[in-house]
């Protein structure tokens, strides 16, 4: 057996050695290096990939984007320990209190405002199982629904502009869209932005959203005892505002701040902390001690989700240092079946990627080796764009190795089981698949709306 | 390192050369394929590849491949990578006196860099101020003059830079701020977000070539030039210095010359393309093109010669770099006022809107 | 082995000594975890104040802001070992939670010698050198206004290994004690 298929096996023995239940963020580096050692005794590895190491972390340290991550999970925190997120998916809730599953549509709802203002999986993910997990199982909806609403609700961040992961990716594909028409000898090259796949986005973004609602509608219509009526009865339209109004407010603060320019999204994740501290002092819902335990969960979740970045990051050098990146290149280039065909591949392999390496890595990794050559083949940039997005939205939604479940699995009380939260997203992958399907066929829906505000 | 022994020592006696093969990892700070910026490591590694004959290959990695973008310098001189391509100015918190071997505001244009680098002492400074890092340094290609940039509010005097939120890093940011403004670091995957929310009102990235494709135009009004603050930036190619000596003299040769010939065809590449894309933005996108008043340009030299002047005070390197600098700079512009400077305005004065 | 399960006076002290071991360690990542973890609180305060100076006041700092970069690695690094303790690191556990105390004590004891503790000590050892040149060049920060300790930021990393170490080393011992007291 040549060392050429030894990134697949690295690949298949992280996936397996995963299922003993050892820390993810360990496992993933841990079978990495005993890889590596492997491969530096049988001198078919490169030591110098490892001292690559100190610089990765160094650079997550002092990625200022990153810094999101902790202030947005405090503030879910925060909202979670002074109950005001309760009174908040409470107060929704009997907004739609006509409706049977309203408290599981207003967390799609509430978690579409979180997701417009991160983009960032973990961080949301977390936020919303922190905010309304608990609410959902106290109202007596099945831990499967539940959990699968806000995995999906969580992933939203991807999609739904402002996306931190669409702005990363725009920036490489900009770059792969002048590579691919210089390829062609295009020397007045047409362009992508950010703005476009911001813009591009939001059709299948919102369409997602009301697929979501939709599905939680019919099956709540089918399944009755799966999501109870949070039944508060009515109550009057003071009562309604005076539980609304004030956290509506801080969402309304964080995004607009957000979208008429005053803060970038890590400042916007700062001042939402503390707009979420200020609201619950108001309120007389907070104490030192429930302060202290907001932080500490705080300082857990985020060095979870920072150790799988550390993790991923070892991975990845050792992938790379085994050539993976040569046997992924070498792949696409002899694929039968044209630009669709390719495509189809790619697709398949960034879902696959999408179980261990992180949005960041895919983007920076994958997408720079795989773009030029599909845009080369003729593909609209945009769709491309939106495609992997969802896709990857997609992969992370899906069990075992999503990484969405994960979170949610670190934030999950002990009594909901795994195999429910595997169970609840299934529909919502089924819908994202549709959706996937949907823009196959029309790629329209991602491009038209970029075309008229060109105009 | 990566020594690949597949040398079958057909070496004659007497002569250097063998056929012992080599492969040297280069990262660099831009993003795999990067116009521009990125094309200098790509030919570098296509001349020394045919040139060698193959005897040493060249692989290059993109920002964040192996470390991250900002982390290229680091990496070179420990030895992760062999060599690196970035830009001298990135390093000024390891290196204060970087700073000019890339561009200081108001300082020598690309044709005046290459001839102080190459010609008036300026590379065996660079090289002295490398080596304690266990680097040797290179010029790598040079982007021209560059934009002043894109901005969303009008500047008509000195007192429109007060409160303004500009992403300008550098020395250029310490004049910037000491002018009024605003400085504020952000990574380059934030920029266009942030130029369109309004979190910044301003921001400079290179030229129109490189700015198109950003999609920069989208969300600003104005675009300014001239670039002030970078008149001339030269990009960088680093070599481990134990990498360098492990190869055969032919092929450090090969090294050098491949160096300096992608690092000249940076400088082509921009002149064939800046114009054409400038032209585009201008008729296709609308972009309103702008020049910065006579005073502030002043005003920004003022404070220029104040963040020098701190700058030599505070760092004897820099201040043994900066004679030198200032001396070429004196010469250059004496000679170019009636050679380059002179025939350029010649230029329009005889053919005025005549085509050629 | 030294873990054998006879039971004679020498392997009772040295088991003693281990549990003390591990509760020294276990009271350390305690009270630093619990002190770091204000720093988020601290992070969203300044996070706050450098918005309003921006807007209220027109300035900008870039100590600030490189200040909240500072807490913000500190917090995840200096925390991950404090994570370990409590928990907070997920894991793949379909088959994890059917294991029962015995399983979930082979797969940490496992886990541990055979995952974390060479990797923390891969991190030091790899990040040694990358440390030390930083400190030699007293590496400060690229912006004037900054903050002129990037060396000590970067020593967050072999820091940050050492406290996951001693960690790693307290939750193997802990399960080990457990394969052994439990021993049929
Ligand atoms: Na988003
Ligand atoms: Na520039």
């Amino acid at each position: 057996m040549s060392a050429e298929f030894l990134p697949l096996f690295l690949f298949l023995a992280v996936c397996a050695l995963l299922m003993l239940g050892y820390p993810v963020a360990f496992t993933l580096a841990g079978t990495a290096l005993a890889f590596a050692a492997g491969g530096i005794l049988a001198g078919v590895f490169d030591a110098g990939f490892l001292s690559a190491l100190p610089g990765r972390v160094f650079g997550t340290m002092n990625n200022t984007t990153l810094i999101a991550v902790p202030l947005f999970i405090l503030m879910g925190t925060i909202l979670e320990k002074s109950r005001i997120a309760e009174e908040l998916l409470g107060s929704m809730a009997r907004v739609f209190s006509g409706v049977r599953g309203g408290l599981g549509i207003s967390v799609v709802i509430v978690g579409m405002f979180l997701a417009a203002s991160t983009g960032i999986v973990g961080a949301t993910v977390v936020t919303m199982g922190l905010l309304s997990l608990p609410s959902m199982l106290r109202a007596g909806y099945s831990p499967a629904l539940a959990t699968g609403t806000i995995c999906a609700t969580g992933t939203l961040g991807q999609i739904i502009p402002p996306s931190i992961a669409l702005v990363l990716l725009g920036d490489i594909l900009a770059n792969a869209y002048q590579q691919a028409q210089l390829q062609m000898n295009v020397f007045s090259p047409k362009t992508v932005s950010v703005g476009d796949l911001f813009v591009g986005a939001l059709i299948p973004g919102l369409l997602l959203v009301g697929m979501y609602i939709l599905y939680l509608t019919v099956y709540t219509r089918l399944k009755p005892q799966a999501a109870p009526p949070v039944d508060q009865g009515t109550v009057s339209l003071g009562e309604l505002m005076r539980g609304l109004l004030p956290p509506l407010l801080l969402i309304f603060l964080v995004l607009g701040s957000i979208l008429v320019g005053a803060a970038t999204p890590t400042e916007a994740a700062g001042f939402g902390a503390v707009g979420a501290l200020a609201l619950a002092l108001a309120r007389r819902q907070m104490s030192v001690q429930r302060l202290r335990e907001a932080v500490i969960d705080t300082l857990g979740v985020t060095c979870m989700v920072f150790m799988i970045l550390i993790g991923a990051a070892v991975f990845s050098l050792v992938f790379r240092g085994f050539g993976g990146e040569e046997l992924i290149h070498g792949y696409f280039q002899n694929m039968p079946g044209g630009a669709m065909g390719a495509t189809l591949v790619v697709m398949l392999v960034i879902f696959l990627l999408g179980f261990i390496l992180d949005f960041i890595e895919i983007t920076f990794v994958v997408v720079p080796i795989v773009g030029p050559v599909l845009l080369a083949m003729g593909l609209d940039p945009i769709w491309l764009g939106i495609m992997i997005a969802l896709n990857l939205q997609t992969s992370f939604l899906t069990p075992p190795f999503g990484f969405a479940l994960f979170y949610l699995r670190g934030v999950a009380p002990e009594e909901v089981p795994t195999s429910a939260i595997y169970r609840g997203v299934i529909p919502f992958i089924i819908i994202q698949l549709l959706l996937i399907v949907a823009l196959w066929f029309w790629p329209e829906m991602a491009t038209w709306l970029p075309e008229q505000f060109k105009q | 390192r990566d020594k690949a022994a597949t040398g079958k020592s057909a070496s004659v006696a007497g002569v250097a050369a063998d056929d012992t093969s080599y492969e040297w990892k280069l990262v660099t700070t831009w993003p795999k394929n990067f116009p521009g910026l990125g094309s200098a490591a790509e030919n570098l590694s296509r001349m020394v590849d045919e040139m060698s004959n193959g005897r040493l290959k060249i692989k290059v990695y993109g920002g964040g491949e192996i470390v991250p973008a900002l982390g290229v310098f680091d990496a070179v001189s420990q030895g992760v990578a062999d060599a690196g391509h970035g830009a001298a100015y990135y390093w000024k918190g390891k290196v204060p006196s970087s700073v000019f071997f890339t561009a200081v505001p108001f300082g020598l244009n690309a044709q005046e860099m290459y001839g102080w680098l190459h010609y008036g002492g300026g590379l065996e400074l660079y090289e002295e101020a490398y080596a304690p890092f266990n680097l040797v340094p290179m010029a790598g290609g040079s982007t021209g003059v560059q934009m002043g940039g894109w901005f969303n509010k009008e500047i008509n005097s000195i007192d429109d830079l007060r409160g303004l939120k500009m992403r300008i890093p550098g020395m250029a940011g310490e004049v910037f701020t000491a002018a009024g403004g605003t400085s504020v670091t952000l990574p380059g995957s934030e920029l266009y977000t942030s130029l369109q929310t309004g979190v910044i009102d301003a921001l400079e990235w290179v030229g129109p070539y490189n700015d198109r494709i950003l999609g920069f135009h989208e969300v600003a009004r104005y675009y300014y030039y001239p670039g002030w603050h970078e008149p001339g930036s030269i990009l960088e190619f680093i070599i481990n210095k134990d990498s360098m000596a492990e190869l055969p003299a032919d092929l450090q040769a090969i090294v050098r010359q491949a160096a300096r010939a992608s690092s000249q065809d940076m400088l082509d590449e921009y002149t064939a393309r800046n114009n054409e894309a400038l032209r585009e933005l201008i008729e296709e996108h609308d972009v309103q093109l702008r020049r910065f008043p006579d005073d502030v340009l002043r005003a920004l030299w003022q404070g220029t010669r104040q963040a020098l002047d701190d700058l030599v005070a505070r760092d004897p390197m820099s201040a043994k770099v900066y004679a030198s600098y200032s001396e070429f700079y004196k010469g250059v512009r004496n000679y170019h006022h009636i050679s380059e400077q002179a025939y350029i305005n010649l230029r329009d004065v005889v053919l005025g809107d005549e085509d050629y | 082995m030294i873990l054998c399960h006879s039971t004679n006076k020498k392997d009772l002290l040295t088991m003693t000594l281990l549990h003390s071991l591990v509760n020294y360690i276990d009271t350390f990542t305690d009270r630093s975890g619990r002190l770091l973890a204000w720093l988020a609180l601290a992070m969203a305060l300044l996070t706050t104040v450098i918005v309003v100076m921006r807007y209220g006041f027109n300035t900008g700092s870039i100590f600030a802001q490189e200040l909240v970069t500072y807490m913000h690695a500190s917090l995840f690094m200096l925390g991950a070992a404090y994570a370990l303790k409590t928990g907070a690191h997920v894991r793949v556990d379909i088959f994890y939670r059917g294991f029962g105390e015995r399983g979930r004590a082979w797969v940490n004891a496992l886990g541990g010698v055979v995952f974390l503790i060479p990797l923390c000590l891969f991190i030091v050892g790899v990040s040694w050198n990358y440390v030390a040149e930083s400190w030699h060049m007293r590496e400060v920060s690229t912006e004037q206004g900054g903050i002129q300790a990037v060396f000590l930021l970067k020593t967050l990393i072999p820091v940050m290994a050492i406290n996951l170490l001693l960690q790693g080393l307290a939750e193997t011992l802990r399960s080990a004690l457990v394969l052994v007291n439990d021993a049929p």
